[in-house]
């Protein structure tokens, strides 16, 4: 059949009183199913591998190439010196981060990260911009949480009867 | 017990008519039997949209509740929210119209009868003062918007006043229709003559009660006619610029529209306290009428979308005026079943 063809556009729908029903009828089908939205306070979403969230840090392993400062497309990553380190170190701003993973890509040494950590709370806008040292004890605690959720991870599944539903995986 | 304001009366030592008078507008069926519906209500509407979208809805004000609480934890919210006053308002139209609006409106709850003997007073056209004091609150709702002096609130007047008055129009045809076919206006007597005949209004006269609701619907600001509100094309229209207690009367005035009507309709044409006749079973089951017929309006919100200001004007006046003629020609033919029971 062509498109505008004429038994097309001339489909009627159901009548006036039968389309009114029917449209209630489905209302009341639906109400009668379970909700199927993630109860986002008791569980969190489960990332994919190679999710690019906040990026992790390791400073022992950094060599002060400067090259993630440089590859930052948003100017997230500046090199700050350390008092009693005779190398500079990379700083890292969150509220400027575009989570593009360039940095961790590029750094040779693989001192950056990418984490599937995404959501966080900061108290004010300077707490979101850390110098290397700051940047390094965060990562720990966003690796630790990484490995030990505090909720548990779940993962929707497309279910041809209910639509979507979750099944948990461990971390 | 055969009545209780009486028995409530003796006991405080004051006359009858005076503990009805108050007792009927502040205690059942006014404003404190309103505040329980209009939470459970608004609550309800937000569960039962949330469920048909398998959304939750409220829940975590009180889990084990299923987020019954929600409303109680808002309700102090705004009552503890600053009362904003733009610079750019009409600074006494703007406060008052909201009070007035809603204590004219909460005023029909005098009229209207919740159960045998449960009514502030007893009209012989009590059918045209609830009517007349519903139509009022439009015209408070139009000062609000010309008030506020915003574009979005005036949009909204006009629209209020292009859609009550094709509401108002087939609100009255139906209720006339029912006058007819009932032949009194005594909304008391109304609900005895169905009592006497056995068949509550809706079967006898089915077109005028579904105008009345669609009316209702229209008049209460409810979903797919509420154009008025328009969220998502005029912010809340002409209650745009009210914040704190005033915004929750404005809202409340809506619901307490859909209260009246309701219990109005529970009375025209589902015979009211029709199975029994003790004051207290009898009001109770007004009460769950009503509020059926609160949650039916408010399932619909979940099954329409808002009309178009065009399409509500051309489906009230060009399909819905006639079928009020239909309307009159059925009270016309159902009259002896009502009429020989008042006579008699
Ligand atoms: S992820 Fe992209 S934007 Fe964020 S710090 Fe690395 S390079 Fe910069
Ligand atoms: S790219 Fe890697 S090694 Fe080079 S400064 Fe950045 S973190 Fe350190």
């Amino acid at each position: 059949m062509e498109w505008g063809s004429r038994s097309v556009s001339r489909r009627r729908g159901p009548g006036v009183v039968r389309g009114h029903l029917q449209a209630i009828a489905a209302a009341l089908r639906q109400l009668a199913r379970p909700p199927m939205a993630m109860p986002l306070l008791e569980a969190e979403d489960a990332r994919v591998p190679g999710y690019r969230g906040v990026i992790v840090f390791h400073y022992d392993r950094c060599i002060g190439c400067s090259l993630c400062a440089q590859i930052c497309p948003s100017r997230a990553i500046k090199m700050y010196r350390v008092p009693g380190d005779k190398r500079i170190r990379p700083g890292y701003d969150v509220g400027r981060c575009i989570f593009c993973g360039l940095c961790a890509d590029i750094c040779p040494v693989d001192a950056l990260e990418t984490s599937i950590i995404h959501d966080r709370v900061y108290e004010d806008v300077p707490s979101m911009n850390m110098d290397p040292v700051e940047w390094a004890v965060w990562s720990k605690r966003i690796l630790r949480e990484e490995r030990e959720p505090g909720r548990p991870r779940l993962r929707a599944v497309v279910d041809p009867d209910r639509g979507l539903r979750y099944e948990r995986v461990e971390a | 017990m055969a009545d209780p304001v009486a028995w409530l009366a003796g006991l405080l030592g004051v006359p009858v008519w005076l503990a009805r008078s108050v007792f009927a507008p502040l205690v059942y069926p006014g404003l404190l039997a309103f505040t329980v519906v209009a939470l459970f209500i608004i609550w309800a509407e937000r569960k039962i949209t949330a469920r048909v979208q398998m959304r939750v809805g409220p829940y975590y004000v009180s889990p084990r509740l299923g987020g019954a609480l929600q409303l109680l934890a808002d309700g102090v919210r705004i009552a503890f929210q600053e009362v904003i006053i733009p610079r750019q308002v009409e600074r006494y139209s703007f406060i008052l119209a909201p009070v007035l609006g809603f204590a004219v409106t909460a005023m029909a709850l005098a009229v209207v009868p919740g159960g045998p003997g449960v009514y502030g007073f007893r009209s012989s056209v009590g059918l045209l003062v609830a009517y007349a004091l519903l139509g009022l609150a439009p015209l408070l709702v139009v000062v609000m918007g010309w008030a506020a002096n915003n574009k979005f609130t005036q949009i909204g007047a006009a629209r209020e006043i292009l859609v009550s008055v094709a509401g108002e129009v087939t609100l009255l045809a139906s209720l006339l229709a029912a006058a007819m076919m009932y032949g009194t206006m005594d909304l008391v007597e109304i609900v005895e003559a169905q009592a006497a005949a056995g068949v509550p209004g809706i079967v006898a006269n089915p077109v005028a009660a579904l105008l009345f609701f669609i009316a209702a619907l229209l008049i209460a600001d409810r979903v797919p006619f509420d154009l008025v509100l328009g969220e998502q094309e005029i912010v809340q229209g002409p209650y745009t610029e009210y914040s704190g207690v005033l915004f929750a009367l404005t809202m409340a005035l809506d619901y307490l529209k859909l209260y009246i009507l309701m219990m109005l309709f529970a009375d025209v044409f589902l015979g009211g306290w029709m199975p029994f006749s003790d004051p207290l079973l009898g009001s109770a089951a007004v009460f769950a009428k009503t509020v059926a017929l609160m949650l039916a309006a408010v399932f619909l919100r979940s099954v329409y979308a808002r009309m178009r200001l065009d399409q509500v004007a051309s489906m009230f006046w060009s399909k819905l005026f006639p079928l009020a003629l239909i309307a009159f020609v059925l009270s016309a033919a159902v009259h002896p079943l009502y009429g020989g029971v008042l006579a008699g």
